[in-house]
């Protein structure tokens, strides 16, 4: 899943994902206030040299749209679209701000987060709480940087004056300045007084999350119809919108978009429903309370409970009652499955997703041994066969358990390989080993080597512990149950040899059993009595998964 | 506690199908708008929703898929929020605009009523699994939702003049264009217990997609369970 940042890591996008275009959503929130996202386009020296790669809700988007703002969706305060190969080679870095609208500091802020999206799939999370903040009132949370490639960094640092010393520090102009602080100032100005404590014009964003536990937000802010904020769904006409043309975009009710309001926008009144129970069919509530607005919000009026409240869909047969927007990605067959499309790159080996793998056997002409049954789908020419291990690989694969049950793949194609759902991980190895427990294997070059290895030691069942080791130049493919942790080996790393699917062969493997005197006396001892402790110079590694086979 | 929890609390409704996190779905009822689940996916409601199992009208178009105890379709009616879930499997919601798609039995979830669909049998594809493959065409302009054991890969056929070959268990969808037929990659050495592992495929031609999830398990749970 999502690979944890904390403050000041940096990776490569290209090891978090195979795509480009990337969805990135930000949560930040806090009681209260209301919070500006927005995305700075800045040249090589850092710099802010052109406003149109300022990404913020007045300017939804760059000129090439490598860069769109999406709005609030999916929990997440404010959401970019980013196309990373779309991005003008001027353009070196992309830095994502959050500021504060009026009075606060970042302190107050809650749990948040800015995570990274890809193929629909969290692919990395940069956790931040308002502890790590003090009096700053602007924060920098994360950068994508071109650094030879695209790189991803969590920044959290924050600025104590706001979008505007945030400007100053992109070396933007006072002219870009005015029209941003002003437009924000407006902002709240015009909006309905009921409205107050909701965000101005983005409406959406800051209620949802955070308010949900918070006893401070909830009463003032939907005892008022909240039918006024804008829908969050269809981002970008919306947002087009919002501070430009004042009197339109926040005041009224717009006709038939009411439909989302009653249900999503309020999610803080949902843990009401618990303490009031017996209002719940038909205790005599003001009919003409609208649905969200009384805190047992289904009590009303119990013969047409959901028909003569605007926002169900009154009129039965009209496509209306229900919110028809389409999702974020864009209507129809194409645009749903967009984020699911083969990733084509030049490589011999490309993960498609976490769990399926694309050999292109045109390439390299070596053929694969994979696991068999391991094919999903495979496109042009491609022959499997039985893979036999021989007379004496019966032997010992018989003997020891480390057996692999293979095909050959050869020929000129695609083959797409995958099992069970399990998470893949391609091993390139250039001359070095590694060593993989049979089972989990996917498939291989078969220009590698392979062998069984054993590892002495007391106290195992059976007396010994086998594994593969692969050695050569090619690549292994090893799949695990779950997201795996690689560990490197220090003078104390322990794994649970059940749990342990791979580690680097250079590493040495000592057996470590927990003695206990007395242990069986005890009807509930750990468990865990015999370990594989690794040895092994810097640069070892082992690799382990949240499954005990 | 509620804090901690609160990051789950469902976003707010912006369209009839959506994604609550990856493996479950959130559908928006309204009387008159009616809904096809699979039997057996509801896993919460919120509102008034009434549920009938292997109704009229399904029976009808779903015959041939009923093998004697009824279409495992339930339609859903109401207002209302619907969750809907399969034993975990990725969710996938496509907004049909005038398109159509084939999928496979097992991996439909649930779809719009007034969505023009049938049942069909491949023709030629007796799986050996016994149950055989079914797949739900369905066409017109609504909101359709799939499962997929995995994050799922979407293919397009007809970029050159290969075939696509797909494992019929990993199938999860594909376009109703497209020429289907079964490919036996028998040897004679399979027959002495050296298969590949690999003995049947399906080959699509043509133009369109192949939507594929990575993972043969194509157990029918809700059914089983049934």
């Amino acid at each position: 899943m999502a690979r944890e940042f904390q403050r000041g890591h940096k990776a490569k996008i290209s090891d978090l994902t195979a795509g480009t275009d990337l969805y990135v959503g930000v949560q930040i929130s806090a009681p209260g206030l209301t919070f500006d996202i927005s995305c700075f386009g800045l040249d090589a020296e850092e710099r802010l040299s052109d406003d149109r790669y300022f990404v913020f809700f007045n300017q939804p988007k760059t000129p090439e749209e490598s860069v769109q703002l999406l709005g609030a969706q999916s929990g997440d305060t404010e959401s970019f679209r980013v196309t990373l190969d779309r991005i003008p080679a001027n353009i070196h870095k992309l830095s994502f701000t959050a500021t504060i609208d009026g009075a606060g500091q970042m302190s107050q802020i809650g749990p948040g987060h800015l995570r990274i999206v890809a193929g629909g799939e969290e692919v990395a999370r940069y956790a931040f709480t308002g502890s790590e903040f003090s009096t700053e009132r602007a924060v920098m949370l994360g950068d994508f940087y071109l650094k030879d490639v695209w790189r991803f960094a969590a920044v959290g640092q924050g600025f104590d004056g706001g979008l505007d010393a945030l400007l100053r520090n992109f070396g933007g102009e006072v002219a870009e300045e005015e029209p941003a602080v002003q437009q924000q100032a407006a902002a709240p100005g015009f909006a309905p007084p009921p409205q107050a404590a909701t965000p101005p014009a983005f409406g959406a964003p800051a209620a949802p999350a955070p308010a949900f536990g918070a006893p401070q937000a909830p009463a003032p802010a939907f005892g008022a119809p909240q039918a006024p904020t804008p829908p969050p769904a269809p981002a970008q006409p919306v947002h087009a919108t919002p501070t430009m043309v004042a009197p339109v975009a926040p005041a009224p009710v717009p006709p038939p978009a009411p439909a989302p309001a009653p249900y999503g926008q309020q999610p803080p009144q949902q843990p009401q429903y618990g303490p009031v129970p017996g209002q719940y069919p038909g205790q005599g509530q003001p009919p003409q309370a609208p649905y969200g607005q009384a805190p047992a919000p289904y009590g009303q009026a119990a013969p047409a409970p959901y028909g003569q409240q605007p926002p169900y869909g009154q009129q039965p047969g009209v496509p209306q009652g229900v919110p028809q927007g389409v999702p974020a990605t864009g209507a129809g067959l194409a645009a749903a499955l967009a984020p699911y499309k083969e990733t084509a790159t030049g490589a011999r080996w490309t993960p498609q997703n976490q769990q399926l793998m694309r050999v292109d056997l045109a390439m390299g002409g070596t053929p694969v041994l994979a696991r068999q049954g391991s094919m999903v789908m495979y496109q042009g020419k491609v022959d499997f066969s039985h893979k036999g291990a021989g007379f004496t690989g019966r032997i010992v694969g018989n003997a020891t358990g480390q057996e692999m049950q293979l095909m050959r793949c050869t020929g000129r194609g695609q083959l797409f390989l995958a099992e069970e759902g399990a998470h893949l991980h391609p091993i390139e190895l250039q001359g070095d080993g590694i060593c993989v427990s049979a089972e989990s294997v996917l498939a291989f070059d078969e220009s590698l080597q392979y062998e069984v290895r054993r590892i002495e030691g007391h106290g195992i069942p059976g007396g010994a512990l086998f594994t593969m080791q692969f050695q050569g130049t090619g690549t292994i493919v090893v799949k695990t149950h779950g997201v795996p942790v690689v560990l490197p080996v220090t003078p104390t790393t322990f794994a649970d040899c059940n749990a342990v699917v791979a580690w680097s062969s250079a590493s040495q493997v000592i057996l470590s059993s927990q003695v206990r005197l007395r242990r069986n006396a005890y009807p509930g001892h750990s468990g865990e009595t015999v370990n594989l402790q690794f040895r092994g110079a810097p640069g070892n590694f082992i690799v382990v998964q949240p499954y005990e086979v | 506690m509620n804090q901690q929890l609160a990051g789950y609390a469902p976003t707010p409704v912006a369209a009839r199908m959506e994604n609550h996190g990856r493996t479950m779905l959130k559908v928006a009822m309204a009387s008159g708008q009616d809904l096809y689940a699979r039997t057996g996916s509801m896993v919460s409601y919120e509102g008034y929703i009434t549920y009938e199992p292997n109704p009229p009208a399904a029976r009808q178009v779903a015959q041939q898929w009923a093998t004697g105890e009824g279409a495992p379709i339930m339609k859903c009616s109401g207002d209302g929020l619907l969750y809907l879930a399969d034993y975990g499997a990725d969710v996938v919601v496509i907004n049909l605009q005038n398109d159509s798609i084939s999928v496979n039995g097992t991996n439909l979830l649930a779809f719009d009523a007034h969505l023009q669909w049938g049942v069909e049998r491949v023709k030629g594809l007796a799986k050996f699994a016994g149950q055989g493959l079914f797949n739900v065409e369905i066409a017109g302009t609504g909101w359709v939702a799939l499962t997929s054991r995995g994050t799922p890969i979407v293919v397009d056929c007809g970029r050159g003049d290969d075939e696509t070959y797909v494992d019929p268990d990993a199938l999860v969808a594909w376009s109703p264009a497209l020429k289907v037929k079964g490919k036996r990659s028998f040897k004679a050495s399979s027959l002495i217990g050296r298969g590949s592992g690999e003995a049947f495929q399906m080959a699509f031609s043509g133009q369109g997609i192949v939507v594929v999830q990575p993972s043969e398990d194509s157990t029918d749970r809700l059914r089983i369970r049934g």
